[in-house]
């Protein structure tokens, strides 16, 4: 438990350090202070594709060893996976209404594959909650999040493979496109994104440990109670 | 026997199967048909639009009712049956790649009627070439949705909300068929080149059956 608090402190140590460089970086020219929504838009769909990454990694994992700490991480990660590519789809909306005039455009081809990609892990984890049996819930979910990630490739090359509103990627082995300032404050956050991935996933995980641990079989109230037996039983 | 004589055999029998219960083409198939029909009726008599949406509402149509066809109950194996594959030592991957097979026939004969009635309920004015493209395209959506039904019906066998369970994972990971099959046909009409979204359709296909291929044993065993 102290050791998920550590990581919990350093996550809002961190998580302060970049709203502070989010805060003070110069905003864009042409899109005003909407600009800032990058140090949150672009943190929460890395960690996304992160968790979504270990998702598979865990599945497959399950399906190598059968190790049932490794389907608690696949299945960790896909919840917070989830609960980032639903930030990311939000702040993607709020900062598409701000530019685009449209709080969903069609145009923007990631987009909807981003918004596909929310469904099938919603799908995934409709899936595990289907079955109470953890061997099960393990053995067909790890099937099906080893096949979920090929989303992630597409949604990621989207921009490249349609024409669309949406830019294509900043950083790429030849450079950024962006100013200096304002990428290290969107690096800042990611690190920051990231620490705090890693506090949520180890409480996530230790959280589904307990589950585990409460559903088998234990001492039931009652228990340390015999029945008398009959030849102990002296006549008053 | 050899695995492939298992696969086929497994193919005949679904399709033998499929033909005794007629799910797809005498349920299914007229079910997407009224659908074709729905869709003007809502939209209000503009033939120039009915004429221009006619392809995007039929890949639309195909996903959603291929859905039905991937998921259809001559596929859903009982305990019985799927005792007595095992005690017969039917190769786990020879039933994915069967059921496949026999889905895969069955989406394409479903998707080449429903082009048809499109093409003479909707008018589209489709490019040279259309044909040749609906074909590829109709082919390799068709195994990219049996292998996704194959699998999500596997996942899902016997569990209570096993249809709308199947179809929410379906749907979205049919995503890259479903923009290699529309774009294919989209690409034809502005004149550039088919390739990429038939590479995109073959290399999901190819990841699926893979995929499917390699953990035929562990589902089975995870279905038990």
């Amino acid at each position: 438990m102290t050791r998920i608090r550590v990581l919990f402190g350093v996550a809002a140590a961190a998580m302060a350090v970049g709203l502070w460089f989010a805060l003070t970086a110069p905003p864009d020219t042409l899109q005003g202070e909407y600009s800032r929504l990058i140090n949150i838009h672009v943190p929460s769909l890395w960690l996304a594709f992160l968790a979504f990454g270990l998702t598979a990694l865990g599945s497959i994992m399950w399906l190598w060893k059968q190790k049932q700490h490794w389907d608690r991480l696949a299945s960790a990660s896909a919840e917070i996976g989830v609960l980032f590519t639903a930030i990311g789809l939000f702040t993607g909306m709020v900062w598409g209404n701000a530019v685009w005039g449209r709080a969903w455009d069609w145009g923007d081809p990631r987009l909807t594959t981003t918004a596909v990609m929310f469904f099938v892990y919603l799908g995934y984890l409709a899936l595990r909650n289907a079955v109470d049996d953890p061997l099960v819930k393990a053995r067909r979910s790890s099937v099906l999040g080893a096949i979920a990630v090929v989303q992630v490739p597409l949604v990621y090359f989207s921009v490249n493979l349609f024409r669309t509103l949406h830019q294509t990627q900043s950083i790429r082995p030849d450079g950024s496109t962006m100013p200096s300032e304002m990428l290290v404050a969107m690096l800042i956050n990611v690190a920051a994104f990231t620490i705090l991935y890693v506090a949520l996933m180890a409480a996530r995980m230790d959280i589904a440990r307990v589950e585990e641990m409460s559903r088998e079989p234990g001492t039931l109230a009652g228990d340390a109670i015999k029945a008398p037996k009959l030849n102990e039983v002296k006549d008053v | 026997m050899s695995f492939w004589t298992q696969t086929i055999e497994i193919a005949r029998i679904d399709l033998r199967v499929e033909r005794r219960l007629g799910d797809t083409l005498r349920i299914v198939l007229p079910f997407a048909v009224v659908a074709l029909l729905v869709f003007p009726l809502a939209l209000g008599i503009e033939l120039a639009v009915i004429s221009r949406i006619g392809p995007a509402v039929f890949w639309a149509l195909g996903i959603l009712f291929g859905m039905q066809v991937a998921l259809r109950q001559s596929v859903t194996d009982s305990q019985e049956r799927r005792d007595l594959h095992a005690l017969a030592g039917v190769d786990p991957a020879a039933r994915f790649v069967g059921r496949i097979i026999s889905g895969g026939v069955l989406m394409m004969v479903f998707l080449l009627v429903l082009f048809l009635a499109m093409v003479l309920l909707y008018g589209p004015a489709l490019p040279e070439g259309s044909w040749s493209t609906m074909l590829i395209s109709s082919a390799l959506f068709s195994v990219g949705l049996a292998e996704l039904g194959t699998l999500a019906g596997e996942v899902t066998t016997g569990l209570r909300n096993r249809t709308a369970l199947a179809s929410l994972i379906v749907a979205p990971l049919a995503l890259p068929l479903v923009i290699g099959a529309s774009q294919s046909l989209e690409a034809l009409s502005r004149g550039t080149g088919i390739l990429t979204w038939v590479l995109l359709m073959a290399v999901t296909d190819l990841t699926l059956a893979v995929v499917g291929v390699g953990l035929a044993r562990p589902l089975e065993e995870a279905t038990r």
